[in-house]
């Protein structure tokens, strides 16, 4: 009954209180939006590391080498020590660690990336072994290859064979399909870790920039609580120096710029404005709305409706508008959401990071991950939608209480 | 003689400077119908008001159905209008999103009440009125004299111990004023109601047991 006395007064006044609905609604929509957007950022930065299953990647930059022969590091990725390795792995927040080491090796006028891998670790690299297309992944220690498969179809590799590098041979136990797997992890051959650290101590040219002893590595990926990931990424850097670059997806999130900037502050700023103005919009009809009926309150209050009677129905009609106003808002806002939902966001990835030397094909060239821009209307989200809306409806009849105190029953009998 | 159903001591009422009702002294018995007449700006409403717990007097006592209304809140005069008056208005003023069954069961809204109990005394009262075929008509589709059968219908609806109606034939063309008129004075007759109705129209105050006239605030013989 209640009911349908709430919902006849939203249907009378139509125009007035459509244009409160829409208010409202274009209000709870583009803060929907926004936070969804600004959501669908944070995830997709996550994408470049969260392939690898890592939260943090960390290197540490040096020099270039004098002579482009035999082994030699990236400028990008010199030495990180084993001692300094244990020592960030006792850090406080770390779930666990991975390594890895990355080499360019230039033989006799062929150049070759390499990447040494820990086989047993899932983290980083390791992921390498849910992309295997032919053989199998690297087992264990000893002299063994895994080979990228565009690069083998190129050299014309097989599984069986041999590849040889820095004239040792290592037989191929398998074939990965880099492609599917994250930029951050590509090379052209993998190594068992020890192989490669045995390549990186023998290499005069590693020695000569960054000494290099067993057991040390060049690129350490690390799982770690979320929350501490700020913090952490802070004391990698004093721990490690200066040098280091620590990537985490706050890392990545500055390197999508300007566009996610805009999308997260915007998405305070300009919810608040928006909130503010619906808020004052739907205030605003609740509150003409008592002064209309200053005359309908007064019947009720001389029919025996106590002033709590009327402020419940009030509530219930303020309630009503607003939650009207918040579910065509989020519609409306998981129309919009769905329609980002198809579009593709390229993330940058930093040239550090990026494997391919500047002096082969597509070296120089910016490296991207391509993701679908994951936008979506999460249930805490909806849930959040809601409740604001609630929250006006229950605010803006709050404030109107006085107005129905003040008006006396015998308002009525005025109108006579 | 039973004690009054309503008394009035020296209720006073003043606006601003002005004094609008001066001194009032009033019994109505239970089961009369009392007119209270005068002209237009006499102070008939006010006192209607004042006696029916709507305005609060700025001086005297006024006793309703055995409560000093004067020491009462405004939610327990709301609550004791609710249990033991009932109000019929010159416009009528129905609620114009309620239909007439609706209207009628609105001071029943706030009791805990099933819906098809609520429904069903709306209803009843409505066809005592003769007004079943437009139960669920708006207010806004029903004519004066419907109106003011529907308004009649609700001031009934709580089962009230007396009835204030103020000039409920003023709205309305003479038929359908008399018509009006009939049933208030069935209800008198037949159900022991007490009245006290409001009118200039010294025709219609006929009807009443009793006429009380007011002029320039006070009563007069």
């Amino acid at each position: 009954m209640r009911f349908a006395y709430v919902w006849r007064e939203l249907t009378l006044r139509k125009r007035r209180h459509l244009t409160a609905i829409l208010g409202l609604a274009v209000g709870i929509a583009l803060l929907v939006i926004l936070q969804a957007l600004a959501g669908a950022y944070r995830q997709a930065a996550r994408a470049p590391l969260a392939e690898i299953g890592a939260d943090i990647t960390i290197q540490r930059s040096g020099d270039v080498p004098q002579n482009l022969q035999g082994a030699v590091f990236p400028c990008s990725a010199v030495t990180i020590r084993q001692q300094e390795v244990e020592q960030i792995s006792r850090m406080s927040g770390v779930r666990a660690t991975g390594q890895a080491l990355l080499l360019w090796v230039f033989d006799q006028e062929q150049f070759t990336m390499v990447l040494g891998i820990d086989p047993a670790n899932s983290l980083g690299p390791g992921k390498l072994r849910n992309f295997v297309v032919k053989g199998r992944f690297l087992e264990g220690e000893g002299r063994q290859a895994l080979v990228e498969s565009t690069y083998a179809r190129e050299k014309q590799i097989k599984v069986g064979e041999m590849v040889t590098i820095l004239a040792t041979s290592y037989p191929v136990v398998g074939l990965v399909d880099g492609s599917l797997a994250s930029k951050i992890a590509l090379a052209n051959v993998y190594l068992p870790l020890a192989e490669a650290q045995a390549l990186a101590v023998a290499s005069p040219q590693i020695q000569g920039v960054s000494p290099f002893a067993r057991g040390d590595v060049n690129l350490v990926f690390m799982k770690a609580d979320q929350e501490a990931i700020p913090s952490l990424a802070v004391a990698l850097k004093t721990a490690l120096g200066d040098k280091t670059s620590v990537a985490t997806p706050a890392s990545f999130l500055r390197q999508l710029g300007n566009l996610f900037a805009l999308s997260d502050k915007f998405a305070s700023a300009t919810s608040g404005i928006v909130m503010v103005v619906a808020f004052l919009m739907v205030f605003k009809t609740i509150a003409g709305g008592i002064q209309e009926r200053a005359r309908e309150i007064g019947v009720l209050k001389c029919l025996g409706w106590t002033s709590s009677n009327i402020k419940a129905q009030l509530l219930a009609e303020s309630l009503a508008l607003c939650l009207l106003a918040g579910l065509v808002g989020i519609g409306f806002a998981g129309l919009v959401c769905f329609g980002l939902s198809l579009q593709e966001l390229q993330i940058p990835i930093p040239w550090e990071m990026n494997p391919t030397p500047h002096f082969l094909p597509g070296g120089g060239e910016p490296v991207f991950k391509t993701v679908r821009l994951p936008v979506q209307l999460s249930w805490p989200l909806i849930g959040l939608a809601l409740m604001l809306a609630l929250m006006v409806g229950a605010i803006t009849s709050g404030l109107c209480i006085g107005r129905i105190t003040r008006i006396k029953p015998s308002e009525v009998l005025r109108h006579e | 003689m039973n004690d009054p159903i309503l008394a009035a001591t020296d209720i006073r009422k003043t606006f601003g400077d002005i004094e609008v009702v001066k001194g009032v002294s009033v019994d109505l018995q239970p089961g009369e119908f009392v007119g209270l007449v005068g002209k237009s700006g006499s102070g008939k409403t006010t006192l209607m008001a004042l006696l029916s717990g709507l305005e609060r007097p700025t001086s005297g006592q006024t006793t309703l159905c055995g409560k000093d209304i004067g020491a009462a809140t405004e939610d327990e005069l709301a609550l004791f209008r609710r249990a033991t008056i009932g109000f019929i208005f010159q416009s009528f003023q129905l609620i114009p999103t309620l239909t007439a069954w609706e209207n009628v069961a609105v001071p029943l809204f706030p009791e805990k009440m099933a819906e098809e109990e609520r429904r069903e005394r709306a209803t009843s009262l409505l066809r005592q009125m003769e007004m079943e075929h437009r139960l669920d008509q708006l207010p806004g589709t029903l004519s004066g004299g419907e109106k003011q059968r529907v308004a009649i219908a609700r001031a009934l609806v709580n089962h009230p111990q007396i009835i204030f109606a103020d000039e409920p034939t003023g709205n309305l063309d003479s038929h359908t004023g008399q018509a009006i008129m009939e049933i208030l004075t069935t209800l008198h007759r037949e159900q022991g109601l007490t009245i006290l109705m409001v009118t200039h129209d010294l025709e219609l105050s006929q009807s009443a047991d009793r006429l009380l006239r007011m002029q320039d605030g006070a009563l007069v013989p």
